[in-house]
């Protein structure tokens, strides 16, 4: 019987030779020491052995089973041990690049917009809208600029019939929301304007503005400059400096144009701002007595300030845009940047 | 209007230099647009604003300068002596038309020689961009440039029967002016004619007929008022413009005219050596009425917010040439000199007192009232679908609201009237108020396509202009275009209308957009009864190389219909009950109507009921199709069992439906 428990040992260990996974080692601990297996099998010899020999053959078969269960320990510790490189090789690589949402961007005269709305939405000012299409009343004489007029070379317009064109500018804005509201009238009014100007990298058939309205008792200049230079700090930037100079629109008076210091340049003179160390961004003016009038308010007792400002031309002076034109071809390389 | 640095300094005396100039000028609101060295003078380009004529003139400007800087004005000799033989002998002078002549003012000058006019003046005039003609020419030129004032000379011999009518031109007359162009006249247009035809096209040009020449030995100066908008209209219709018809139609000082004629004669006796005709015509239709306004200092301080001292004003309305009559009280009491036709009002004064005063020394208010300002509800929707769909990894775009007329932009879908046509369109290509936002991102696709973006997801919020009444109703719409498949893209809509707080159930029925949208994946989508928009698969004929789907809504119901008052609704104490169901149906049966055929039957208990699956192939006969769903049940108050029964047998009362599999 002892050879047997030799033959077994020497079978074992023949077996060891071939195995190279944990997987194969464990399947090999099964064979050998599991309930089912050879080192059991063996056990089950004891009762057919005379009396006197079934003591010390168990002993040599638990004996034996040590033995077998430390070579398979060492091996599944040797095969696992292997296996440990191979892990190595396929170390997870923690700088590779993220998998990015793709999100996309508001257009960046609707940022603009955004911008000046949340500004002027601090001082009070609501958001109001009007036609696009419009009298000629609301673009024209209810803003002081009567028929035939010299001004109204400033204001080519586009025409639908005879008394209705596209409005050319937001101020007919103004108009209509004093027709129907009595003061105090805080508003800005963002929205498409067009002019017959052939397009090119400064001009455009079509572009936005934004109207700004405030009438109430006792509204002066200095306020008109005191929002103005808020507005412009907040959007431009603190160290930005501002300037009013006398201008003439016939719905304000008196009427200014307002510049600011390039940002640029920062004021020495670059060819953004014509050398000049100013860049004019809006056009402003106390509310004429006769656009009061046109809206039956009492000109004595209210006074107040309007101001236009183009959209696209902020927009293209804040980041450095210079041709007006992509904002309308809407490449998404060019959406994307902002 | 360009004037020269020497120039200027003849009528003010500045020590600036020219860059100081234009800032000064630039702060009284005459912006220098541009400064040029011309030899040993400098040239400014001055912007004038339209309601300022009498700085079309460097001694208007010289005045500006003045009252800001201070400093007296000098002005030019205009003593013109006196003469024996009377102008009356040489010319009759007739004004037909005193309401659109108020004022005709002519004085002539004999034995003259046109020569070139004096260095000196040649060199001005080239420094202000005036071509130099010959001494006669450019005498009125000259004085034109110094005082706004426009002038012309006629070859008195050549008037025919010594005449000058100034009338309305008659059917068939026509003129050939001095730069050559001839032109056809019509009787609403103002002439100045001679015994025969008409010699000049008043304010705008004269005629060739009559011009200075070389061998002019005599001449007629003109010198006039002419009404603005008269000068405006013709000059438009006849497509010519000039230094003279600019001044005109802006208007002149009424009361200068004559002082502008006599320094040109005398320039002329000057330069020519000719002899000035005595007397002169100077017909005029009315007297000037001096405008007197009265200046509150209480209003001034109001409107400017900043209390100028009444001495400082006074100052300043001085320095401007007002005439100031009283010295005393809160008022001023001032006439406005007649050159000043933009000043009628207190206002108009209020303007120039801060103009001078300067803007820049007005203070700057740093606190206004408190208003509270809210969004509005158009605000919040744009704002929470812009946001939603940038999340999801669209662009906004913005595209042009005038459109060609292609038939793709022909796409109406809100109206059966046509689109608007602009009146006085620049080009063809934008000649249309469009209908639809569609074609412009189909165009803005096909435009990153080519610039080598295959993949895209934009939208617009934008209006349409659908014909109405006076004015076109203006609908703001949201249109997507996006590189997915349909029930993607309608996923993103559902979902977007959710965020809106929009819940009411929407209706999608099939419709048909030929060139548009592919046929039989196009849907008009309905919501109570109202069409909330389209939506649809693009159509093979736009050549996509993507699949791509497109929907147009109308933002002005989603604004009325968006609701985003939230309520808490308590959470489920009991877990719900899943069951799923595959169904086989004929190919046409619809998901709305298996899901209509099940939320009939008001099953208790019955939440949900939710697609998972469509299936085609092995198993299935041929013309049908297997659809999947699974439903949801959940009561409050306990756990349920098992609740399909009622639901399988309404169900198979559709169309061809066999239970296939339950679980
Ligand atoms: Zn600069």
């Amino acid at each position: 019987m002892t050879e047997k428990l030799e033959e077994v040992k020497s079978n074992l260990q023949d077996e060891t030779k071939t195995i190279t996974t944990r997987k194969d080692a464990e399947q090999l601990k099964i064979k050998y020491l599991g309930r089912k297996g050879i080192v059991n099998d063996l056990m089950k010899l004891i009762p057919a052995l005379p009396t006197e020999k079934r003591a010390a053959f168990g002993q040599r078969v638990n004996f034996l089973k040590i033995e077998i269960a430390d070579i398979i320990d060492e091996l599944i510790t040797k095969v696992s041990a292997e296996v440990i490189p191979k892990i190595k090789t396929e170390l997870f690589d923690i700088t590779l690049p993220g998998k990015r949402p793709f999100i996309g961007k508001k257009h960046p005269i609707t940022q603009t917009i955004d911008d000046i709305k949340e500004v002027f939405a601090r001082l009070g000012f609501d958001v109001v809208y009007g036609p696009e299409v419009e009298l000629e009343y609301y673009n024209f004489e209810a803003l002081n600029i009567p028929t035939d007029h010299p001004s109204r070379t400033d204001f080519d317009t586009f025409y639908i019939r005879d008394d209705v064109l596209l409005r050319s500018q937001t101020s007919t804005v103004q108009i209509r929301i004093m027709e129907k509201q009595k003061p105090p009238i805080r508003i800005i009014a963002p929205g498409r304007v067009y002019r017959p100007d052939t397009v090119d990298a400064r001009h455009s058939f079509m572009f936005h503005q934004v109207e700004g309205l405030f009438v109430d008792e006792g509204v002066s200049f200095a306020d008109l400059k005191g929002v103005l230079n808020q507005f412009i700090k907040t959007y431009f930037g603190q160290n930005i400096r501002m300037r009013l100079r006398p201008s003439f629109f016939p719905f304000t008076e008196p009427s200014a144009e307002v510049d600011i210091s390039c940002s640029i340049c920062g004021g020495r003179g670059c060819s953004v701002c014509s050398y000049s160390g100013w860049v004019e961004i809006l056009g402003a003016g106390m509310v004429d007595p006769n656009v009061f009038k046109a809206v039956h308010y009492d000109e004595e007792k209210y006074t107040g300030f309007a101001f236009g400002m183009g959209v696209e031309r902020i927009t293209m002076l804040k980041y450095g845009i210079c041709d007006i034109r992509l904002f309308y071809e809407n490449d998404i390389r060019f959406l994307s940047q902002f | 209007m360009k004037i020269s640095y020497n120039w200027l300094k003849e009528y003010v005396y500045i020590c600036l230099s020219p860059q100081e100039l234009a800032d000064k000028l630039t702060n009284v609101g005459l912006v220098v647009a541009d400064i040029q060295p011309v030899e040993d003078d400098f040239c400014l380009d001055i912007e004038v604003t339209s309601n300022r004529p009498d700085c079309l003139g460097i001694i208007g400007i010289a005045r500006e300068i003045a009252a800001a800087e201070g400093g007296n004005l000098y002005f030019p000799e205009t003593n013109v002596g006196s003469a024996h033989v009377d102008i009356s002998e040489f010319i009759n002078v007739s004004v037909e038309e005193p309401i659109l002549c108020p004022r005709y003012t002519a004085r002539v000058v004999r034995h003259i020689t046109v020569t070139p006019s004096p260095e000196w003046m040649q060199k001005r005039l080239k420094c202000v961009g005036l071509r130099p003609v010959n001494n006669i020419v450019d005498i009125t030129n000259y004085v034109m440039v110094e005082t706004g004032q426009p002038l012309h000379a006629f070859d008195l011999d050549r008037l025919a029967e010594q005449k000058i009518i100034v009338r309305k031109a008659r059917i068939g007359e026509e003129i050939v002016a001095i730069n050559g162009a001839r032109r056809a006249l019509f009787p609403d247009m103002l002439v100045i004619a001679d015994g025969r035809r008409p010699v000049a096209i008043a304010g705008v040009m004269g005629g060739v007929e009559t011009e200075v020449s070389g061998s002019t030995r005599n001449i007629l100066l003109e010198c006039a008022q002419f009404e603005q908008r008269q000068v405006r209209r013709t000059s438009r219709a006849l497509g010519i413009t000039s230094d003279s018809s600019y001044r005109f139609e802006r208007g002149i000082d009424p009361e200068g005219i004559d002082r502008v004629s006599q320094r040109a004669v005398r320039l002329i006796k000057d330069c020519t050596g000719g002899e000035i005709a005595g007397g002169t015509v100077n017909i005029r239709s009315e007297r000037h009425e001096t405008k007197k306004i009265v200046l509150r200092m209480e209003r001034l301080h109001k409107v400017l917010g900043v209390e100028v001292k009444r001495d400082v004003a006074i100052d300043i309305l001085k320095k401007l040439q007002f005439n100031i009559l009283n010295d005393v009280d809160n008022f001023i009491d001032l006439e406005v000199p007649s050159f000043r036709g933009d000043i009628s009002r207190e206002i108009d004064l209020i303007e120039e007192v801060a103009r001078i005063y300067g803007y820049n020394n007005i203070p700057t208010k740093t606190s206004i009232n408190v208003r509270g300002s809210t969004k509005n509800k158009v605000e919040v929707v744009e704002d929470t679908i812009r946001q939603f769909l940038i999340g999801l990894g669209f662009y906004e775009v913005k595209t042009f609201s005038i459109v060609d007329t292609a038939p793709l932009q022909a796409v109406n879908l809100w109206s059966d009237k046509e689109g608007i046509d602009i009146a006085n369109p620049l080009r063809q290509e934008e000649s249309r108020l469009r209908t639809s936002l569609l074609p412009s991102l189909i165009n803005t696709k096909r435009y990153n396509m080519h610039h080598g973006t295959e993949q895209i997801k934009i939208f617009e919020i934008a209006k349409v202009y659908l014909a109405g009444a006076k004015l076109p109703h203006e609908k703001t719409c949201l249109s997507i275009l996006a590189d997915t498949d349909y029930l993607t893209l309608k996923g993103i809509v559902e979902s977007l209308l959710f965020n809106l707080g929009i819940f009411s159930k929407c209706e999608w029925i099939i419709f048909c957009e030929p060139g548009l949208l592919r046929n039989e994946r196009a849907a008009r989508v309905q919501m109570d009864g109202i069409t909330v928009g389209y939506f649809g698969e693009a159509s093979q004929e736009l050549r996509f190389k993507t699949v791509s789907c497109l929907t147009e809504l109308d933002m002005d119901f989603l604004v009325e219909k968006s609701n985003f008052v939230k309520k808490y609704h308590e959470l489920p104490q009991y877990p719900p009950v899943f069951r799923d169901l595959a169904i086989i149906v004929d190919e046409e049966v619809t998901w709305s109507s298996i899901e209509r055929c099940i939320t009939d039957t008001k099953t208790a208990f019955l939440k949900e009921v939710n697609f998972f699956d469509v299936y085609r192939g092995k198993q299935i006969p041929s013309g049908k199709k297997s659809i999947a769903l699974n439903l949801l049940f959940q009561a409050i108050d306990r756990t349920l069992k098992m609740k399909r029964s009622i639901v399988l047998s309404k169900l198979s009362s559709m169309p061809s439906t066999i239970p296939l599999a339950q679980n």
